[in-house]
């Protein structure tokens, strides 16, 4: 099995082997376009505002100990 | 209160991208869910004490954003889209011919389902989650996310015009067989 092969079947079909998992599977055009869909959004860059947010909030943490 | 850990910091910066395709798809607006992103992040990690170590961190920060996203919609006084109040929505679509479906085509289908149906086939078809993983992020039963998901699918296929499930495009026959909805 390649390993592409186990990530679909990890990321499609993973634990759930009834019925919706299958109809959403890689042989289904919904399926595969929902993923295609997907992967898209999640490849997006990241904006910087979103490390800079965190720095900020881990800076603004130990407010009472600042010197 | 407990500092917040090096690693949560660090798994919330990996779980960004996941939480911004799970934004986008609920909003429809790249806008609105960095908005709705940036709104989670200050959530998560005003409440990182009570996310337990060793559990899904993915899973509870989609519960923050879907939270934050339908306490937005409520304020802003729009009423949540009820998948059996909404009008079959018609859009011209070509059919889709040998399995070549547009991805463009794609999105403006998934836009016209209502909300409850769109995240409950991102989460199962796209983000990963298990049926009880989706259950406990939406706050429902697993019959219902099924019956979502599978409505969804069905929706999905009546506005794309795919009548059945067949990598190589439907015959008459196996549109027959395949075409009804998983239950």
């Amino acid at each position: 099995m390649t390993d592409m092969t186990k990530d679909i079947l990890a990321g499609v079909a993973g634990r759930r082997r009834d019925g919706a998992g299958d109809a959403l599977g890689s042989n289904s055009e919904i399926g595969r376009k929902l993923k295609q869909y997907y992967d898209e959004l999640v490849s997006d860059d990241v904006p910087d505002r979103f490390a800079q947010l965190l720095s900020q909030l881990e800076q603004a943490e130990p407010a009472q100990k600042k010197d | 209160m407990v500092a917040v850990s090096q690693g949560f910091k660090t798994d919330l910066l990996g779980a960004i991208p996941s939480l911004r395709a799970f934004a986008v798809s609920l909003t429809q607006n790249s806008d609105k869910a960095d908005d709705l992103v940036q709104e989670t992040l200050v959530k998560a990690w005003d409440k990182h004490e009570s996310f337990q170590p060793g559990t899904n961190l993915k899973a509870w920060l989609f519960t923050i954003l879907r939270n934050e996203f339908y306490s937005q919609m409520r304020k802003r006084g729009r009423e949540v889209q009820d998948s059996d109040g909404i009008m079959t929505a018609r859009l011209a679509v070509h059919p889709a011919q040998h399995g070549q479906l547009d991805l463009k085509d794609f999105r403006g289908a998934l836009e016209q389902l209502p909300e409850d149906q769109r995240e409950a086939i991102i989460l199962i078809g796209a983000s990963g989650f298990s049926y009880e993983e989706a259950a406990e992020i939406c706050g429902c039963a697993v019959g219902t996310i099924k019956s979502r998901v599978s409505r969804a699918r069905t929706r999905l296929q009546d506005i794309l015009k795919i009548s059945g499930e067949d990598e190589y495009g439907p015959d008459a026959i196996s549109a027959q067989v395949t075409g009804s909805p998983a239950t």
